[in-house]
């Protein structure tokens, strides 16, 4: 029991950490991209640390199994937002300086 | 302790809805709105209203963040003619001034303070035992399912939810009413990106399993009809925004089946009841369970073709003449 | 134990409501819609850490469901605002 929750702390802390990490990222890192960067990479480590923890500290195989899955959906999902929201940007971007060259 | 939560939450939603309402850009307003659509699902899991929580999620995440994007995306300054009939709208209007607002001005904030002294004397007088829920509750082997929100949406006040179905069909009328049906005159053009074409085709097949789980789970716990519609409603907003709009791509008659089939089958299912000598929605006890699921998987296929249409909608009215023109 | 998960719920919030700054400063609407995956994950970490803390583990198809459809925000923006201009900061 003790075990258990000290594990809980544990990877509890350490998400928190990435969380915050992810966060002061995106509030003071000078560009769109490397925003993009902080955010998606720390914010999703961050998450999975805390899914860990909760899947240990509750402790049954089929919330464990759907904690994995919202993890796995997490990961995907942002990544793929990572790379639209970049592309985005940049035909943006593109498209100003076209506009402004020509 | 976890008053602290709440106080947080509190502070938040409050500070989140104002600001929505007065930040001085469009853009600021609408992703303020998204993030007082999460406080808002926090304070109601907090409230243990876990079936709101799910909607709000749902609604506020992904339904009306899509419709307020495409939205604002015809109010930024974009240099064109549109903008300009705007101004000269505006400058069509006459000008108001400070002495012709006070009047209104005073009548609103009279009948809102009356409102809020209405809403606190509500809040006060809430007994203790929590209103009706006993008697919800006394009721729940007669309902046909073990969830008493469930029980209450769709057997003992089915008439309610019956109406909402409408009132979301009613929205959909509104919709066509303003821009008219060019619904189904969108081509087919898929998105040439690999990515986003690769994460449509993942996503879609998990939505429509996860809506059909919510669905089912609402005869036991938080979930139901409306929560599914949203998720399988966000299913054709996606194939609509990869270049694949749903209602182009089946026949006209199904579409307009899809969008009533919902309002329909309830209705005739409350005449069939009055035929068999019951009163209108008044399931019989054997049955229950099973007629509600149907009847929420009726209403949810239509829920979610209302939500796709209305999006698909308003979309294509944004996307404006020329493109529609080109492509035919 | 329940008092450290509130300390964490408490803490999330909080970087919540920092990462608000960015939505006020922009400068784009692509740095504003940022903020909306930042918010989405944060939440669902919320979420995850009250289920445990209210032993309510429903709260996980909460979860599920905002996490399946954060991203229909970022696809949306992207296709209907793939033919428009920057609006100027």
């Amino acid at each position: 029991m003790m075990i258990k929750e000290i594990i809980t702390v544990i990877l509890l802390v350490v998400g928190c950490f990435f969380f915050l990490a992810g966060t002061l990222g995106v509030l003071r890192f000078p560009d769109l991209f490397s925003r993009l960067h902080a955010l998606t990479k720390a914010d999703n480590l961050g998450l999975g640390f805390i899914a860990a923890g909760m899947a240990v500290y509750i402790a049954s195989p089929w919330a464990a199994l759907k904690i994995f899955f919202i993890w796995l959906f997490t990961l995907l999902a942002s990544s793929t937002s990572c790379y639209l929201i970049a592309r985005f940007q940049k035909e943006q971007n593109h498209s100003k300086n076209g506009k402004e060259g020509g | 302790m976890s008053v602290l939560i709440d106080i947080i939450l509190a502070i938040l939603a409050v500070y989140l809805a104002l600001q929505s309402l007065l930040a001085p850009r469009l853009t600021q307003s609408v992703f303020l709105f998204f993030a007082f659509g999460l406080a808002l699902a926090l304070a109601w899991i907090r409230l243990g209203a876990v079936d709101v929580a799910i909607t709000e999620a749902a609604i506020a995440a992904g339904f009306l963040g899509v419709l307020f994007l495409d939205a604002l995306r015809d109010f930024s300054p974009r240099g064109s003619e549109k903008k300009e009939n705007l101004e000269a709208v505006q400058n069509a209007l006459p000008k108001n001034n400070t002495k012709s607002l006070l009047l209104p001005g005073m009548a609103l904030m009279l009948g809102l303070g009356l409102f809020l002294l209405i809403a606190l004397e509500a809040v006060w007088k809430i007994p203790d035992g929590g209103g009706l829920t006993a008697a919800a509750e006394a009721l729940l082997p007669e309902s046909g399912v073990e969830h008493p929100v469930t029980a209450v949406l769709l057997n003992f006040r089915a008439y309610d939810t019956w109406l909402e179905i409408g009132v979301i069909l009613l929205g959909l009328l509104a919709v066509f009413a303003v821009g008219g049906i060019k619904i189904y005159r969108k081509p087919v053009m898929a998105t040439q990106d690999p990515l986003l074409r690769q994460v449509i085709l993942f996503f879609t097949p998990v939505l429509f399993l996860f809506g059909a789980f919510l669905l089912y789970i609402g005869k036991t716990g938080p979930g139901g009809a409306f929560q599914a519609a949203v998720l399988w409603g966000a299913i054709g907003i996606l194939l609509h925004l990869g270049g694949r709009p749903v209602f182009s791509m089946i026949p006209r008659w199904l579409g307009q089946l899809l969008l009533t089939i919902g309002l329909g089958f309830f209705l005739i299912l409350g005449f069939l009841f009055i035929a068999g000598g019951a009163t209108l929605f008044e399931y019989p006890p054997a049955h229950a369970g099973v007629l509600i699921l149907i009847v929420e998987t009726m209403a949810a296929i239509s829920i979610a073709a209302a939500l796709t249409a209305i999006f698909a909608n308003l979309n294509q009215m944004n996307e404006g003449p020329n493109e529609i023109e080109s492509t035919n | 134990m329940d008092g450290f998960f509130v300390i964490v719920i408490v803490f999330l919030l909080l970087n919540i409501a920092l990462g608000l700054f960015r939505v006020w400063r922009g400068p784009k609407v692509a740095d504003r819609l940022l903020t909306t995956q930042l918010f989405g994950t944060t939440g669902m970490a919320i979420l995850l850490v009250l289920a445990g803390y209210l032993k309510e583990l429903t709260l996980l198809n909460v979860a599920i469901t905002f996490n399946v459809l954060a991203i229909l925000l970022v696809i949306g923006l992207v296709q209907v605002w793939k033919n428009k201009k920057e609006e100027t900061p």
